[in-house]
């Protein structure tokens, strides 16, 4: 079976590139556009993995990561930061929250993001 | 040689017209012109107390004159501070403009390299052969800008003194082989063949691998752009005393004596034969300089107009955080 993804990204640009990419990777992509929507899809369709932005409208990254990470439903999920903040503070503030690990947006090529998350799913 | 580069500093301190127009203000509100002002002010109050002692036998009047002085030396000393003060803020501020508007400018640029990456990769049916060209194109240019981007934003961490360094233990050989053979398209471009000699073992140290990456290829990517025609650029590494030395050696067109001393400075460029065929910010030099000296180590160059020029930097090696 295909593993589910949830993007919470309020960027359509980004986040429309990253769904078809991932889709044509064969993953089933739901998307949310702000933080909000994002805990409640979360807890709701309980995916294998979620990217998350960090400045999100609504509530930000660091909210929906603490709500996620809280919720029993929700908490075994890994997330996969996705930020253009680089600075070490902000990264090692989320990776102590519980964040599996952070991918600086216009660092990272489609295809490396892709192999971050088949790497943490375990899938070849 | 000695007097002739004090009699410059000295110029340079004092020429405040240049001073005023590399601090943006005007001429009377630079440092030199208020402290020449205040010397004047001095000397003059000085006479002036010594005029009033000297005819009014009068200790209210002589009081009253010291006070003055004392209020104009104040006044003028205000000045200055308020003066420094406004250039420090102006820095300041540009320094975090320079900071947003580079994180603002990494998400249109991360669109524009997803966009086209998903085209590429996953939609590229149909594309002949000069739409691929031109999509390989607008791939370089947005890497530029990424690249432009990225060193203006590590400018901006430099200057607010937050450049992050994520330290890892790695081979520096191995990152400097991975660096050449990188520049190698380059090199070729540019008819320009790149030598390399290592130490025979792994050479381990603890740095920011990404960062020591960009500083030495700003040195490496130098040395290729400076060498008009055919040449050689040379890349030795060396272990003694607990450091690594790397060096970089061009046959290049050289830096001009006279502009030696400002190479490392954000934005210069040296005014050297082909400086108009080459593009660049200023910026290359000054990040490595500072991403080296963070990391432990130091940054120096040897040039020659005409024959070339030998930058080297070096870093701890583990065996040196041990001791």
């Amino acid at each position: 079976m295909n593993k589910r993804l949830l993007i919470i990204e309020d960027d359509t640009v980004l986040q429309k590139a990253l769904s078809s990419y991932l889709t044509a990777e064969s993953f089933e992509v739901m998307c949310a556009l702000d933080g909000e929507e994002g805990v409640k899809m979360a807890i709701s369709e309980k995916p294998d993995l979620i990217l998350l932005d960090i400045v999100l409208p609504k509530k930000d990254g660091y909210q929906v990561l603490q709500e996620v990470k809280a919720n029993e439903e929700s908490k075994h999920i890994p997330i996969v930061l996705l930020t253009n903040l680089g600075s070490i503070a902000d990264v090692e503030k989320a990776l102590e929250m519980g964040a599996t690990t952070y991918l600086v947006k216009a660092d990272y090529k489609l295809e490396e993001v892709t192999a971050k998350i088949k790497e943490i799913l375990n899938i070849k | 040689m000695k007097f002739q580069k004090i009699k410059q500093r000295i110029f340079d301190e004092f020429n405040l017209v240049k001073q005023a127009d590399e601090l943006g203000i005007k001429v009377w509100q630079t440092p030199s012109f208020l402290f020449i002002a205040m010397g004047v002010v001095i000397i003059a109050a000085m006479g002036g107390v010594y005029i009033v002692s000297a005819n009014y036998n009068s200790p209210e009047i002589l009081a009253l004159s010291e006070l003055a002085v004392t209020g104009l030396l104040f006044t003028i000393g205000s000045l200055i501070i308020k003066t420094v003060e406004e250039i420090a803020k102006a820095n300041k501020m540009k320094t975090e403009f320079v900071s947003v508007a580079s994180h603002q400018l990494k998400t249109p640029i991360a669109e524009i390299n997803w966009e086209i990456e998903l085209l590429q990769s996953k939609f590229s049916e149909g594309l002949d052969a000069k739409q691929s060209e031109i999509i390989n194109e607008i791939i370089r240019s947005s890497e530029k800008m990424g690249r432009l981007v990225n060193d203006l934003l590590d400018v901006a961490r430099i200057d607010q003194g937050q450049l992050a360094l994520n330290k890892e233990k790695i081979d520096i050989c191995a990152l400097v082989k991975e660096a050449v053979e990188a520049q190698q398209v380059i090199a070729k471009a540019f008819n320009v063949e790149l030598r390399e000699s290592y130490p025979i073992r792994p050479v381990e140290i603890i740095i920011d691998r990404r960062r020591i990456l960009v500083a030495f290829d700003n040195l490496v990517s130098n040395a290729i752009k400076y060498i008009d025609g055919h040449g050689v650029v040379e890349i030795f590494l060396e272990e003694k005393d607990g450091m690594v030395q790397v060096c970089v050696r061009d046959s290049g067109v050289g830096i001009p004596r006279s502009e030696q001393a400002k190479i490392a400075q954000k934005f210069f460029r040296s005014n050297n034969s082909i400086k108009n065929k080459t593009d660049g910010t200023g910026l290359g030099l000054y990040i490595a300089k500072n991403i080296v000296e963070q990391s432990g180590g130091s940054f120096w160059f040897k040039s020659e107009e005409g024959v070339g020029s030998e930058f080297y930097f070096t870093l701890p090696t583990v065996q040196t955080k041990k001791a």
